[in-house]
C-alpha cells in the first residue's frame, strides 16, 4: 500500500500504517486521517499532537486510560464522558486511528 | 482441491477423530481462500514453521475490538491467504442456539468470509476464521441484523462465559445464564471500547465442579457454593448401594476432610468440616444435593504464564448472594477496576498487580475485609509492612 | 440504509432454550450417564431430557454446522449447544429419539462420547492454522492424539476424568496450565534481534517491560535505538515477540512440544493446581507427531493400570508420589524438570518423604 502526499509516495504496511515513521508531517496525517474517513477538526489535533509529544518523551503510546485521563482534563468531562468524545473522534478507536494518524508504531498483543 | 497439494495434511484425513482438514477441504471447493491457507498450512507443516503474519490492526466503526488481523507472510505465494482476519461474535449464555441462528450465521460466514469457525474460541466466542478487510464493514451489518454482536478484544473486557447452569444441571447454586446475560450487556462500552491496562475476563461456575475453568482462567472468577448442609436422602443412598455402589471408595475414602461416614445403612456428614468439594454430591447425585442457603465465592486473578507466572483465581468474597440486578457484583467489579485503572501497569493483568502490591494492601484499596478464607495459611515470613505504631509523648 | 445498530450485545439466551428446559429450568433433581456419551437429566417435576454429546475438531465449516442444525432439527426440536471442550448437545424429551440420533451422528463420522470417566475433547489453539506465534500446530496434535484415544473417548475406559489441552505456545490461550494432560508448544532459543528501524515498528520500554527475566535491553547500533538480549537469562517464552515484531522466535530446528500433567479446575476431593513439567522437550514431527503420541499413550497407561476410580491424574500422583510416576512411566527425570523460577523453592523437598 502507499499514499501520495504533496506528489510524494509515502509507503503503508497492510494495516495503513506508516512503514517509515521519519517521514511523519501534518500533510501526512491529514492523508492518513483521509483514509479512515476521519476529518481533522481542532480537538482531533489535540489528541495526535498529546500521542506525539507523549511518544516523544517516553517512547511508548501512552495507555487509553491515560489517554482519556488527558481527554477527560483538556475537556473537564468525566471518564466515561472521555472515552466516549474518544471513539466519537475516532471512531475505529483511539489506539488504532489516533496512533496510525500520529504516526506512532502499530500496536500489538491481541487486539 | 486436489490431493496432491498437501500430502502431509492428507494424512490428518486419516483415523477415526473428526478431522479439521477435512472440514478446510470442504471449504476450499468453493473458497479459493481457504485453499490458499490450506497450501500455506502444508508449507508449515513441511518447513515447521508458521507463516502467519505478526499482529494486524483492523476493525469496524465504533469499536476498539472484536476483529484480530491476520496475514500471511507469504502473500505472493498464497494471494488468497492475504488478509484471514478472525471476526469474534459474541455467544448466548452457555452457548445454546436454536437451528435457525445458527444457520444465519452460517450464510453470514459463509457469504462474507471463508466459511471455517471456530466452535468455540478459548473465551468463548463464536469464530469466524477468516476474512478480508473490505468485508469487516458488511459482515458487522449482517450480523447486528441479525441480532449478534461482536465479543471482546485487546485491553478490554473480554466476552463473559458461563457454564450450562439452571438450564440443565441440579448444582447450579445460582443463574449463571442470567448473571452472563446481564454482566455481558451491562458492560458493552467495557468490551468493545479497550480501556483497561490489559485483558479482564470473567467467568461463571454453577458449582465447584467448575465445568468452565474459571479458577485457572478467569481474572473474575464466580463459582456457585453454599453454606447450609448437604440435603441427604438416605433411601436414595441405600438405593445406591443396592446398584452395586461403594459409598466408602466414592465418597468416604475420597472426602478431603473426612467428614463424611457410612454405617452400612445410613450417611452422615461432618458440615462444619465438608469444604464444599463436590466429591460425594458427583458420585450419589440423586442422594445427596447441596444446601439450600445458596450464592458463589467471588475468586480473582487467574491467567496463564506470560509474563510472570501463571496464576489460580484466588479467595476474594468468600460467600456473595448473586441475585438479580447483581448490583453487588457489579459494584465490585467496579471497584477492582478503579484500583487497577489508578495502579496497573501497562499489560498488567489484575492478578499480577495483586501480586505485586500484596494482597492486603490491595483489599485495603478495594474496600474488603480480610478474611482467613482468602488464604491456605497465615503468612510464614516476617517482614511485615506495618501501618500502626506508637510515638513517645 | 438501516441505522448502523451497535452494542446490542450476544442474543438472549432465552429464545434458544428447548421448551423442556424452559420448563424445568433451575429445577432438575439429579442427572445419570445411561451409556458414554449420553446423559439422562430428570427433573423434579418428572421431566426427563436426555443429553447426546459428541465429539469436535473445535474448527468446523458451515457444512458441518448445518448438519449438525438437521440433526436439531429432526430429533431435538430445533436446539442444540455447545460445551466448554467444544463438544456438541443435542437433547431431547424423547427416549425413542436417542438411538436413532446416535447412528445418525456416528455413520456421519461424529464421535458419541466424553462423558464421565473417559478422554474429553480436548482444549486447543489455534497454531500454525492461524496464530503467529505458534511454536507447532495444535489441531493436527489433536487429530493425532485422538486418533489414537478415540476408543477412550467414546468408552468409559479411564479411572476419572481426563481431560487433555494442547497449547501452541506460552502464551496458552486454552487452559493447559491445570490440565491432567498437556502438549505445549515451546521455543528453545532466544528470539533473534533484527535491528534494521526496530524502533520504528516497535515500543522500546514496552518491550523491555515484556521480559519475565529482564533479558532485554536497549541499545544502540550504528547510532539507532535497538534492543540487545542478554541470551543467557532468556528462556524463550516469546513474550517479547508479541511486543515486538522484529524479535521473531519461531525456530524450526529447536521449537518442538513439552509435556505436562496433574493439573486441575475441578474442587472436587483436592484443590485446583497446575500441571506439572514430565518431558521436556519432543521435536516437531508433523504430520502426526508420533513421539508425542507415544508419550500420552505412556502417561495414560499408567493412569488406567494404576488409577483409582475417581481419580484425576493429580490425585493419582499424589497418592503414588512423582518418584513412582517416573518410575512407572521410564520418563527421564533431568534438571530441567527442577524449577528455577519464581518461588521455586517452594517445590523442593524439605522432608525425609521419600519412596524406594
Amino acid at each position: 500500500m502507499s499514499l501520495e502526499v504533496n506528489g510524494v509516495d509515502i509507503d503503508l504496511d497492510e494495516d495503513g500504517y506508516l512503514v517509515d515513521r521519519n517521514q511523519w508531517n501534518e500533510d501526512i496525517a491529514l492523508a492518513l486521517a483521509k483514509t479512515e474517513d476521519v476529518e481533522m477538526s481542532e480537538k482531533h489535533w489535540e489528541i495526535v499532537n498529546f500521542l506525539r509529544k507523549y511518544y516523544e518523551e517516553y517512547q511508548i503510546a501512552p495507555m487509553v486510560k491515560i489517554l482519556a485521563k488527558e481527554v477527560a482534563k483538556l475537556n473537564n468531562i468525566d471518564k466515561r464522558e472521555s472515552s466516549k468524545m474518544l471513539y466519537n473522534l475516532f471512531p475505529s478507536g483511539p489506539a488504532k486511528q489516533a496512533c496510525k494518524i500520529a504516526g506512532l508504531p502499530k500496536p500489538t498483543g491481541c487486539v | 482441491m486436489s490431493a496432491s497439494e498437501t500430502p502431509l495434511l492428507d494424512e490428518l484425513l486419516k483415523g477415526p477423530w473428526p478431522s479439521f482438514v477435512k472440514e478446510m477441504k470442504e471449504m476450499a471447493d468453493t473458497k479459493p481462500m481457504v485453499r490458499d491457507v490450506l497450501r500455506q498450512l502444508e508449507k508449515s507443516y513441511v518447513d515447521k514453521k508458521t507463516h502467519w503474519k505478526h499482529g494486524g490492526i483492523v476493525g469496524v466503526k465504533g469499536y476498539g475490538g472484536g476483529i484480530i488481523g491476520r496475514y500471511s507472510d507469504s502473500p505472493d505465494e498464497f494471494p488468497g491467504a492475504a488478509h484471514f482476519h478472525t471476526v469474534r461474535v459474541n455467544q448466548p449464555a452457555g452457548w445454546f442456539y436454536s437451528s435457525q441462528a445458527l444457520r444465519d450465521l452460517c450464510d453470514i460466514f459463509e457469504k462474507y468470509g471463508s466459511g471455517l469457525t471456530n466452535m468455540h474460541g478459548s473465551t468463548g466466542d463464536i469464530i469466524l476464521l477468516g476474512t478480508t478487510t473490505d468485508e469487516l464493514e458488511p459482515i458487522f451489518s449482517a450480523l447486528t441484523e441479525k441480532g449478534w454482536d461482536l465479543g471482546g478484544s485487546g485491553s478490554a473486557l473480554r466476552t463473559p462465559s458461563c457454564c450450562v447452569g439452571p438450564a440443565r444441571c441440579e448444582w447450579a447454586m445460582f443463574d449463571c445464564l442470567d448473571v452472563c446475560h446481564e454482566l455481558t450487556h451491562f458492560y458493552q462500552d467495557e468490551i468493545h471500547r479497550p480501556g483497561f491496562p490489559y485483558k479482564f475476563k470473567i467467568k461463571v461456575s454453577g458449582c465447584p465442579n467448575d465445568c468452565v475453568s474459571s479458577i485457572a482462567r478467569a481474572d473474575f472468577s464466580i463459582i456457585g457454593t453454599w453454606k447450609d448442609q448437604i440435603q441427604i436422602n438416605q433411601e436414595e443412598m441405600r438405593k445406591y448401594v443396592e446398584e452395586g455402589a461403594n459409598p466408602l471408595t466414592s465418597a468416604v475414602l475420597l472426602c478431603p476432610t473426612r467428614a463424611i461416614e457410612w454405617d452400612g445403612k445410613e450417611i452422615t456428614i461432618d458440615n462444619e468440616n465438608c469444604v464444599r468439594c463436590m466429591q460425594c454430591i458427583n458420585a450419589f447425585p440423586r442422594a445427596l444435593k447441596p444446601g439450600k442457603e445458596r450464592g458463589a465465592t467471588i475468586l480473582l486473578g487467574a491467567k496463564a504464564p506470560i509474563v510472570q507466572g501463571a496464576l489460580f483465581s484466588s479467595v476474594l468474597i468468600p460467600f456473595m448472594e448473586i441475585e438479580p440486578p447483581y448490583e453487588e457484583v457489579r459494584d465490585l467489579l467496579e471497584r477492582i477496576w478503579d484500583v487497577w485503572d489508578d495502579h496497573g501497569e501497562n499489560k498488567e493483568r489484575i492478578g499480577e498487580l495483586v501480586e505485586r502490591m500484596g494482597k492486603g494492601e490491595f483489599l485495603d484499596q478495594i474496600g474488603v475485609e480480610p478474611d482467613v478464607q482468602m488464604v491456605f495459611h497465615p503468612r510464614e515470613n516476617p517482614y511485615v509492612f506495618y501501618d500502626e505504631y506508637y510515638e513517645e509523648t | 440504509m438501516n441505522v448502523r445498530k451497535t452494542d446490542i450485545g450476544c442474543p438472549d439466551y432465552k429464545q434458544f432454550l428447548p421448551p423442556v428446559i424452559k420448563k424445568n429450568y433451575g429445577k432438575w433433581d439429579y442427572h445419570e450417564v445411561p451409556r458414554p456419551g449420553v446423559m439422562l437429566h430428570v427433573g423434579e417435576s418428572g421431566d426427563k431430557l436426555w443429553s447426546v454429546r459428541i465429539g469436535s475438531p473445535r474448527l468446523l465449516n458451515v457444512h458441518s454446522i448445518r448438519y449438525m442444525c438437521d440433526v436439531a432439527d429432526k430429533y431435538c426440536d430445533g436446539f442444540l449447544r455447545f460445551t466448554s471442550r467444544s463438544n456438541v448437545e443435542f437433547m431431547t424429551e424423547k427416549e425413542e429419539n436417542v438411538e436413532p440420533m446416535i447412528q445418525d451422528l456416528e455413520s456421519n463420522g461424529w464421535p458419541v462420547g466424553g462423558t464421565k470417566n473417559s478422554i474429553s475433547n480436548v482444549i486447543h489453539t489455534q497454531g500454525w492454522v492461524h496464530c503467529h506465534t505458534s511454536a507447532t500446530d495444535a489441531s493436527g496434535l489433536v487429530k493425532a492424539v485422538m486418533d489414537e484415544f478415540y476408543e477412550d473417548f467414546v468408552g468409559h475406559t479411564v479411572p476419572g476424568r481426563l481431560k487433555l489441552a494442547v497449547a501452541c505456545c506460552l502464551n496458552m490461550c486454552g487452559a493447559v496450565h491445570a490440565s491432567d494432560i498437556a502438549i505445549l508448544g515451546i521455543h528453545k532459543r532466544p528470539p533473534s534481534v533484527q535491528n534494521e528501524a526496530i524502533s520504528n515498528y516497535c515500543e522500546i520500554p514496552t518491550t523491555i517491560a515484556s521480559c519475565p527475566t529482564g533479558a532485554i535491553r536497549a541499545d544502540i547500533v550504528d547510532g539507532e535505538k535497538t534492543l540487545k538480549i542478554n541470551d543467557a537469562q532468556c528462556m524463550y517464552c516469546g513474550a517479547c515477540y508479541t511486543a515486538c515484531p522484529k524479535l521473531p522466535i519461531a525456530d524450526p530446528v529447536n521449537d518442538g512440544l513439552s509435556i505436562w500433567v496433574g493439573g486441575k479446575c475441578a474442587n472436587a476431593r483436592s484443590t485446583p493446581r497446575f500441571t506439572k513439567m514430565v518431558v521436556p522437550w519432543i521435536p516437531n514431527n508433523p504430520p502426526r507427531w508420533p513421539e508425542v503420541v507415544d508419550a500420552v499413550r505412556t502417561i495414560v497407561d499408567v493412569y488406567k493400570k494404576y488409577g483409582k476410580p475417581w481419580e484425576r491424574m493429580a490425585d493419582m500422583i499424589d497418592r503414588i508420589g512423582w518418584a513412582r510416576f517416573f518410575k512407572l512411566t521410564g520418563f527421564e527425570f533431568t534438571k530441567y524438570h527442577i524449577d528455577d523460577y519464581k518461588l521455586a523453592t517452594k517445590s523442593y523437598n524439605a522432608s525425609t518423604h521419600l519412596r524406594f
